[in-house]
């Protein structure tokens, strides 16, 4: 067998990774070995987080329109604003109303009055 | 893309929102990021068949089209105009509060009289304001709470047997190192521990907890020196956080 040196193919394999983890901290973006570990990582968080997001967002809006609808009167949560839009088949999602309520607090009052009767 | 599917009953309801528009923009805080209190323009919502003519543009711009403006009532024509959205998209965007909207200096301050108060109820509602889980503005990563005064904290109440048999804890970390004491006991030496340690128990556990615990300010007499503040009364929703005599 010929002598065969393995040349520059490993660096260019680890310059692509190297450039995902061009912005982290310290020896994360500076150690090829650590680079490749946190590569891998940052990735799995990011997969993991796609589906977590979806979650998280949902559950910050909900609690949003809690906090504005507790104020309403007694004994109005967010439980009954929802039974009443299902009730009343309005089609406006979670996101919306939290919009709604941060912006226009006035609108949303509106909304539920509408929908308590 | 957000498609609101809106029932007319709501459209005609957002109508009349906007018709009252200027008054609500004029009261909101102008020093709050720059949508809030400003009810946008851009197009909601792509309205029924019956008043879209042309849905091809659906991908490219949000905005909503009507080649025949003359079947769209009056109050609602400010949806099909073609004017351009100023200010960030609230709609696709959910609020995030940037830095002077959390500024310590302009937050509100609370201040309660624990006199014959329940404690456990009067901590969970301090807990709620000094978090600002009653704010359409509720952040769980940013303190966007107010700050509360109590005063009067050696007159704190608890029902039943609690004030000879409630025992407070603490480990000094060295074996043999718990103490106990009543909660009578402590009212005697700290009273303003029983509330600290109420109130620290509702509070999220972590950095921006103990940041959030420092916003408690407990006091044993009837005064405070936070006058400059101007504390507001604290408004409590519990029915039964007085105790009954």
């Amino acid at each position: 067998m010929t002598r065969i040196k393995r040349g520059y193919i490993a660096r260019r394999r680890r310059k692509k990774i190297s450039l995902f983890a061009s912005s982290f901290r310290g020896a994360h973006s500076r150690l090829t070995r650590t680079i490749t570990q946190q590569r891998i990582r940052a990735l799995v968080s990011a997969h993991r987080d796609r589906d977590r997001k979806k979650r998280d967002f949902r559950r910050l809006w909900i609690t949003r329109i809690n906090a504005v609808i507790r104020g309403m009167g007694v004994s109005y949560s967010y439980s009954r604003l929802i039974h009443n839009l299902y009730r009343k088949q309005l089609l406006l999602n979670r996101k919306i109303l939290a919009q709604i309520a941060i912006s226009n607090r006035n609108c949303l009052y509106m909304i539920s009055n509408e929908i308590i009767k | 893309m957000a498609l609101l599917c809106a029932s007319t009953s709501a459209i005609a309801i957002f109508s009349s929102c906007s018709s009252e528009r200027p008054s609500f923009a004029s009261l909101k805080r102008t020093n709050q990021s720059s949508f809030l209190g400003f009810f946008p323009v851009v197009a909601l919502s792509k309205p029924s068949s019956a008043r879209t003519t042309t849905l091809s543009s659906s991908k490219r711009d949000f905005r909503v089209c009507c080649q025949d403006l003359s079947l769209v009532p009056e109050n609602q024509r400010w949806m099909f105009e073609e004017s351009e959205a100023d200010g960030p998209d609230i709609w696709n965007n959910t609020w995030y509060p940037k830095a002077k909207d959390h500024i310590n200096t302009e937050k509100p301050w609370y201040v309660v009289d624990a006199t014959d108060k329940i404690l456990g109820r009067l901590a969970s509602t301090i807990a709620v304001h000094i978090r600002g889980k009653n704010l359409a503005t509720y952040t769980p990563s940013v303190d966007m709470g107010a700050f509360v005064i109590v005063v009067n904290a050696e007159k704190v109440a608890v029902s039943g047997k609690k004030r000879t048999q409630k025992l407070y804890r603490r480990h000094s970390g060295r074996p043999g190192g718990m103490t106990v004491e009543t909660f009578n006991q402590l009212q005697q030496r700290i009273p303003e521990r029983i509330i600290e340690h109420a109130v620290r128990g509702m509070l999220p556990k972590g950095r921006l907890g103990r940041a959030l615990f420092n916003h408690l300010k407990v006091y044993k007499g009837p005064d405070h020196p936070h006058d400059a503040q101007k504390p507001v009364e604290l408004p409590i929703r519990d029915k039964r956080v007085q105790k009954q005599r």
